[in-house]
């Protein structure tokens, strides 16, 4: 049987790690037959940087990547997408406008695993970056927001929103915490025995705060819904 | 639009006042006017900008014996706001880092903190665009932030809690099972 991929942004490990949650990554693995694809952007961001590069802080969660890498957990994929970034990039940044002027929202990384995903046919994309998922899921959400936070009406381009839209349609879009709750589900926090459903909203409260993009009523939703 | 000029100038009065809720206000302005029209300098700006505004907070920087290097802060803000519109974008990052060097030397005298005033003020203009609605990533290419410090600093912050989402929790996990090929 295929495996199962599912395309991940750089956000969603940096959470993983830093909550000490990664293993949650081989577990599901190991459970569905699933892959966690990346593009070589992120591998090199992830691993090679903060390896070669001495970036201390970052070793222990660099290695526990390489590690998953090594045992096809984490599988990096290569392909042509620079076209398809470039449109990306270019539709998402012209889709507001502030004083008459296009806000630059995502940047080429971002486009990159937008533009990998729609070459591999991959529709699932575990992505804990706010701006470039809420484009996906919820623009006008995005709208509202940037108006807020800037005071200004914000106009859209609705041919560019649309154009951005055809290279995402379909796309689903999920988080690490989403990642956290069916790990809960399939058991990853049985040993926790009778502490365990503690223990999934320990770790519900660690994501966030290692900044996955979850609010503090959707970890109170989460946890009215587990028995 | 206030020119780059117009808002160094605010910054150095709002300093030599020791005027911090006028310099947070004035750091407002620059964040809102950077995520608009982002160039580096007003980038440097915003940053030096809130870091005066934490030393103007600080009691214990404000005292006789750090005055001399209060004034070196002063005479580096004046420079770079009187050169502010004619020098060119390199000349002007040469003088914000110059303005950087001199706060510095102020932490220098009594140092608190593993990071400094400077990597803080920039850890905070990058979450802050991060939170206006730039991606994280474009947040970390503009401000040379790496994204593990913008999202921990983000983390610890109530910003994803401002934007409402649209789908609800139910349905996320739903879509999650599916993906996962499990039972939905």
């Amino acid at each position: 049987m295929k495996p199962r991929d599912i395309l991940c942004d750089s956000g969603s490990f940096i959470s993983l790690t830093t909550a000490c949650l990664d293993q949650i990554l081989p577990f599901l693995s190991g459970k569905f037959g699933v892959r966690f694809v990346i593009p070589p952007s992120v591998e090199y961001e992830m691993v090679t940087r903060p390896l070669r590069g001495g970036l201390k802080p970052y070793f222990f969660s660099a290695i526990k990547i390489k590690s998953a890498i090594r045992s096809g957990v984490i599988v990096t994929v290569q392909a042509d997408v620079a076209g398809k970034t470039e449109r990306i990039l270019s539709r998402a940044n012209n889709i507001f406008f502030a004083k008459g002027r296009p806000l630059q929202l995502i940047q080429s990384g971002e486009a990159e695993m937008l533009a990998l995903a729609g070459e591999l046919g991959v529709r699932d994309i575990l992505i804990d970056e706010r701006t470039a998922r809420m484009l996906i899921e919820a623009p006008f959400s995005i709208r509202d927001h940037l108006a807020e936070e800037f005071g200004v009406n914000i106009m859209l381009d609705k041919k560019a929103l649309s154009e951005f839209d055809a290279f995402t349609k379909g796309f689903v879009a999920m988080r690490s915490s989403e990642l956290v709750m069916l790990a809960y589900e399939n058991g990853f926090f049985d040993h926790f025995e009778d502490l365990k459903r503690d223990a999934l909203e320990a770790a519900l409260y660690k994501v966030k705060f290692s900044g996955c993009s979850l609010r503090f009523d959707e970890i109170a939703e989460y946890m009215r819904a587990v028995k | 639009m206030k020119t780059l000029k117009d808002l160094s100038f605010s910054v150095l009065d709002a300093f030599k006042g020791r005027n911090q809720k006028r310099l947070r206000k004035i750091n407002d302005e620059i964040m809102k006017e950077a995520a608009l029209n982002f160039t580096r300098p007003l980038y440097e700006l915003a940053v030096l900008s809130y870091i005066l505004a934490k030393i103007v907070s600080k009691p214990r920087f404000l005292g006789k014996e750090l005055a001399q290097y209060l004034r070196r802060i002063e005479d580096d803000v004046r420079d770079l706001a009187q050169a502010a519109g004619t020098a060119d974008e390199a000349a002007m990052l040469a003088m914000f880092e110059k303005a950087s060097g001199s706060v510095a030397v102020l932490e220098k005298v009594d140092p608190r903190f593993m990071r400094d005033l400077v990597s803080k003020g920039k850890l905070k203009t990058a979450a802050t665009m991060y939170a206006q609605g730039m991606s994280l990533g474009l947040a970390s290419d503009m401000t040379g932030v790496s994204k593990q410090d913008i999202l921990g600093y983000a983390g610890r912050t109530m910003m994803f809690d401002r934007v409402k989402e649209e789908m609800p929790v139910k349905e996320r996990l739903r879509a999650a099972r599916k993906a996962l090929g499990g039972n939905e």
